[in-house]
């Protein structure tokens, strides 16, 4: 810890050490077409080899000694522009980059020192380039960010078509996932088939496994950070795309040419709308359906070349009714996530970029039962209202320096019933609310130390105080409410602090190859608890608390960066190990019912969780033939005092073998070919292993949690893009998928029938497996115009 | 209510698309543990049938199960001043430890300790036997939609405090061979403290039940004209964990979704099962609507 503040203290102090004469080169890189800004574009000085990147705004910002310089700006897929400067005064260069529509295997050789895979000090991070997502084949034609994140080294899928993961051993709770900087708390629709992104809204996503830079913080495991497109400042644009489960629509365009854009985006499934005409009206089912819809909108304004505006929103809903006519039961359970996120680009001088955000973020989720004379009503939510200041200053070509504050008034629900028969309301306890402040401070630089070595020093401060009004019920050794503590409003409940460092450094080997390693801690203070051995919208979030410590982990990671002709291919091996603290279970005999009229907290027990591994990666970058390979070696294991007899146990996600290909080729300048074939180690399950009988009534004994792996998962997939006849006015383009081609039977979940009478010794147990998905041939057709 | 289960959608939803095969899994072994089915009640002898596990694919025919009774356990009952130690009876093939010893028949308030020395395993556990709390009321309700159908309502008038548990068992004359508990037999008084309310009884079934009654559309109904016993019980709360968590697990073995239940046990020692005192009172009705 010492060492380390050190280094970071003098990373921050060196830049008083020269003294010559310097000046500044700053500016926005944007996309020509559309005037999008470009996120993580190379700017560099090719005299020097050395540069960087724009940032999330397409700000960039580079400090040297006066002179004449040539400035290189590249970006995958972009033609490179080269421009001859002469450096006597801070200068203002904003650059348009054009699309580079030759795709060829011919590649251009780019500075050598360009490239991100083997310079920057940042590893286990990846970045899906949203175009080539959407050339990958995809179930029912849907295309799901989340779901190529999975094929990913390091990255889990929560199941055959679950768009839920799991990253290096981590929770389903442990990612933060960012959309235009709010945080979406339940990514994904109706039992986690569907990501709540549209890939048509979506500019950037980026992965990060490990190495967390400190500007993120809150969570253990992973951070994905989406990026939603601005709008096209040029000219008002349509897209849109009709598969057979959903549709959606994309409307963005300028405002004000070149000043102020808009974008917006829909998508409605209509599954359940397509099987009402089949439910006739004297079916009992009448009145059942399901369907998700969601809106992204957002709109922005460049006031000045100081300043610019964002303001983004995204609304989704669930809406899931269930009619029983036979025994008068009814269900409705509508939830979804509302987003509204405004920010503000500032710069101060062409050194210092500041970003400040205000954010509402509200995720709720409600189950409505009906019988008869009864009414049952289970919901739980959350509701953050969340601001961030974030700078980002470039003192010289050596320093990026990012510092900032970020305040969080979190009010959670965790699960709350209401229940009435008739006219009498059933005392489900008061309604608990949890609030919390949520402070967090942070600052880092990447330096580049000398020609060898660069490092990202960071630290990031975290406070966490649970204050009331908050009721803690005190339990009774059966589990049962014995009486409260009575918490008034503002009044700590409990409050937790903690310092996070976060270091990788980089040291380069030669022209292509690196080493880079790794050394993170973080603190996580909500957790998810599920009943279910999937995650559901049900599952809770509850956030840390008198009874709940935070969770903290650290991570050490190393890896070998290298890359191959040209930076044509990149390639990387990296190992990691990660131990998580204070994680939680529901305690063994705990019912989803003890959660209403108690603190759901009350049922956890605790624990702590270690994994380790080895991922191997493969891309390639340009050409016709383009993708990747990745292959991850992982344990996953935990230990909890009070379950499993306090035995170690492997998590249900742990994967021994993991791995995917993932490939696109352009066969001509109208078809392309997506392919992808994954395999993974099957999941852990705990299984019964002996039976016995209380009066007459058979139950189960199981045996060790997660005893038994099922098959092997492996599947593979593929799709055809084939783009119609373009016009300068018009686009259109038939996508055909092909889901598991060789209709491979994956375990999706095992049961066991009971067939016969016990009591005449006809019992007959069997064992059965059921898979999911076979074969599923779809076909969308997209537009644009 | 508390049945309530999101998982059965899931499975209708999946109808469609998935597909099944049969597999054979290779269970690990684990070492047997005694289960105990302890009962007592006010006014009659108790009674202890001690089984074995039996591994999950293990024969379930008669001779097995028959097989899986434990014999010449020395079994003992107390109320803290009587200790009596039950005889080993043999009913209908089955060994049953009970006793004729009115000294240690049930009585209403009093604390039962039991004592189990069999299989070179000392097994114990208490129960109470509380005060009956009886019903206000019954009644028979059409279900709509039906005629001749419908749920036993019940008024029931919980005493304040926190900490009463009821179980409930039916038995329809004529139709059903012993008390059935219903389906969902025991709750607490959690969210009903103190209250005055109306509730119903789904009708339970005996398990694996192939009686046709059993298995249509009204299998959670009554029917009008049956004449009804209702067994409505007082519980201690070990006891009632004992049987809200074993009916969920119950129910649930057929989930894969759910994670599995543990059943919280009352025996101590190292078994299973439950050793339970009744605070009983008996109704009869004949349902008409």
């Amino acid at each position: 810890m010492k060492p380390l503040l050190v280094v970071f203290l003098i990373s921050l102090f060196a830049f008083q050490a020269s003294a010559q004469k310097k000046y500044t080169i700053s500016g926005y890189v944007k996309d020509k077409a559309t005037g999008e800004n470009s996120v993580g574009a190379s700017v560099y000085i090719k005299e020097l080899l050395k540069g960087t990147t724009s940032n999330t705004y397409g700000f960039y910002s580079i400090t040297i000694e006066e002179g004449e310089y040539t400035l290189v700006v590249s970006y995958i897929g972009f033609k490179e522009i080269e421009q001859k400067v002469v450096l006597n005064k801070n200068i203002r260069l904003n650059y348009e980059i054009e699309a580079d529509v030759i795709e060829t295997d011919e590649f251009k050789v780019i500075g050598e020192r360009e490239d991100q895979n083997t310079n920057e000090a940042v590893m286990s991070t990846v970045e899906l380039d949203v175009e080539k997502v959407k050339a990958l084949p995809a179930i029912f034609g849907e295309i799901d960010i989340l779901k190529t994140i999975q094929l990913l080294p390091g990255v889990q899928s929560a199941g055959e078509g679950n768009s839920g993961f799991y990253v290096r051993g981590g929770g389903p709770d442990q990612n933060l996932i960012l959309l235009d900087g709010a945080t979406i708390y339940n990514a994904s629709h109706l039992f986690g088939f569907f990501s709540v992104f549209n890939a048509d809204a979506i500019k950037d996503v980026k992965l990060i496994k490990g190495g967390m830079p400190a500007e993120y913080g809150g969570r253990l495991s992973s951070v994905l950070d989406i990026t939603m497109n601005d709008g096209d400042m040029k000219k008002v644009k349509v897209d849109g795309g009709i598969g057979i489960i959903s549709s959606r629509l994309t409307v963005q365009g300028p405002i004000k040419k070149d000043t102020a854009s808009f974008i917006v985006s829909a998508r409605r499934t209509y599954i359940g709308d397509l099987a009402q005409p089949f439910i006739s009206d004297s079916s009992k089912f009448k009145g059942s359906n399901y369907y998700f819809y969601y809106l992204n909108a957002k709109f922005n304004y460049i006031i000045s070349d100081k300043d610019r505006l964002f303001l983004s929103g995204y609304f989704g809903r669930d809406v899931f009714t269930f009619r029983n006519a036979d025994d008068g039961f009814g269900m409705d359970t509508p939830w979804g996530n509302s987003i509204v996120s405004l920010r503000w680009n500032h710069l101060f001088n062409d050194k210092l970029f500041l970003n400040t955000s205000v954010i509402f973020t509200k995720y709720q989720f409600e189950v409505g039962l009906e019988q008869d004379q009864f009414e049952f009503k289970l919901f739980s939510g959350i509701t953050d209202w969340n601001a961030k200041l974030d700078f980002n200053y470039l003192p010289s070509i050596l320093h990026n320096v990012k510092f900032g504050a970020n305040y969080i008034f979190h009010k959670f629900v965790p699960s709350n019933a209401s229940a009435k028969s008739g006219d009498v309301d059933f005392n489900t306890g008061d309604i608990i609310i949890n609030y919390a402040n949520d402070i967090a401070l942070y600052a880092s630089d990447d330096w580049d130390i000398n020609e060898k070595l660069k490092i990202h020093a960071g630290l990031r401060y975290s406070l966490f105080q649970h204050i009331g009004p908050f009721k803690r019920y005190n339990n009774d050794e059966f589990g049962h409410p014995k009486d409260t503590t009575v918490y008034d409003k503002g009044e700590t409940v409990k409050l937790y602090q903690g310092l996070e460092p976060r270091f990788t450094m980089r040291y380069t080997l030669n022209d292509n190859s690196s080493l880079k390693a790794s050394y993170t801690q973080n603190y996580q203070y909500i957790h998810l608890a599920s009943f279910a051995s999937v995650s559901l919208p049900t599952d809770v979030w509850v956030p840390s608390s008198d009874k709940v410590k935070p969770q903290f982990s650290t991570q050490y990671a190393a890896g070998y960066f290298r890359n191959f002709k040209n930076n044509k291919f990149e390639t990387s091996v990296e190992v990691y190990y990660k131990t998580m603290e204070n994680q939680v279970e529901y305690s063994d005999g705990a019912l989803p019912e003890d959660n209403a009229g108690n603190n759901v907290d009350n049922s956890f027990t605790f624990g702590k969780g270690w994994s380790y591994g080895l991922e191997l990666f493969l891309k390639k970058k340009y050409g016709k033939v383009n993708g990747w390979i990745g292959y991850a070696l992982s344990w996953a294991e935990k230990n909890f005092e009070e379950l499993n007899n306090g035995n170690n146990f492997y998590t249900r996600y742990d994967r021994r073998h993991d791995a995917s290909i993932v490939l696109t080729y352009d066969i001509s300048k109208r078809l392309t070919l997506g392919a992808t074939w994954v395999y993974a180690t099957g999941n852990a399950l705990t299984l019964p292993v002996s039976r016995y009988v209380v009066q007459g009534q058979i139950v189960n004994e199981y045996g060790e949690r997660n005893w038994f792996r099922m098959d092997a998962f492996h599947r593979m997939d593929l799709s055809l893009t084939l783009k119609g006849k373009e016009t300068k006015k018009f686009k259109s383009s038939w996508n055909f998928s092909i889901y598991n081609v060789y209709n491979r039977k994956n375990p999706y979940f095992i049961y066991f029938a009971n067939e016969g009478d016990p009591s005449n010794g006809s019992l007959d147990v069997q064992a059965k497996q059921v898979s999911l998905f076979g074969i599923i041939p779809s076909v969308a057709w997209n537009f644009s115009f | 209510m508390n049945k309530f289960n999101f998982y059965p959608f899931l499975l209708l939803l999946l109808v469609f698309t998935s597909c099944e095969k049969d597999i054979d899994i290779e269970l690990k072994t684990t070492e047997e543990k005694i289960v105990v089915e302890g009962v007592i009640e006010q006014g009659i002898p108790p009674y202890v049938i001690l089984t074995k596990t039996v591994g999950f694919f293990a024969p379930t025919d008669l001779q097995s199960y028959q097989n899986s009774f434990i014999k010449g356990a020395v079994v003992t009952v107390s109320d803290g001043i009587t200790t009596v130690q039950l005889d080993e009876f043999i009913v209908d093939g089955f060994t049953v430890y009970s006793t004729l010893n009115p000294a240690i028949f049930g009585q209403v308030g009093r604390v039962y300790n039991l004592e189990i020395q069999a299989e070179g395993k000392i097994l114990t556990s208490t129960t109470t036997i509380p005060t009956p709390i009886p019903m206000d009321n019954y009644w028979y309700k059409d279900q709509p939609g039906f005629s001749n159908f419908g749920y036993l309502w019940f008024n029931l008038n919980d005493p304040p405090g926190l900490g009463n548990a009821y179980r409930i068992f039916t038995q329809r004359k004529g139709k059903d061979a012993r008390f059935i508990p219903a389906f969902g037999s025991v709750f607490d008084d959690k969210f009903f403290d103190g209250l005055d309310f109306d509730a119903f009884i789904f009708r339970g079934q005996e398990p694996n039940s192939t009686a046709p009654d059993d298995n249509n559309e009204t299998s959670e109904y009554f029917q009008q004209g049956d004449t009804v016993i209702v067994k409505f019980c007082t519980i201690d709360l070990p006891h009632f964990n004992f049987w809200e968590t074993f009916e969920t697990a119950a129910f649930n073995d057929s989930n894969p979704f759910a994670a599995p239940t543990t059943i919280r046990t009352n025996i101590e020692g190292g078994g299973v099962g439950v050793w339970g005192g009744y605070g009983v009172t008996y109704d009869t009705l004949v349902l008409v609507d």
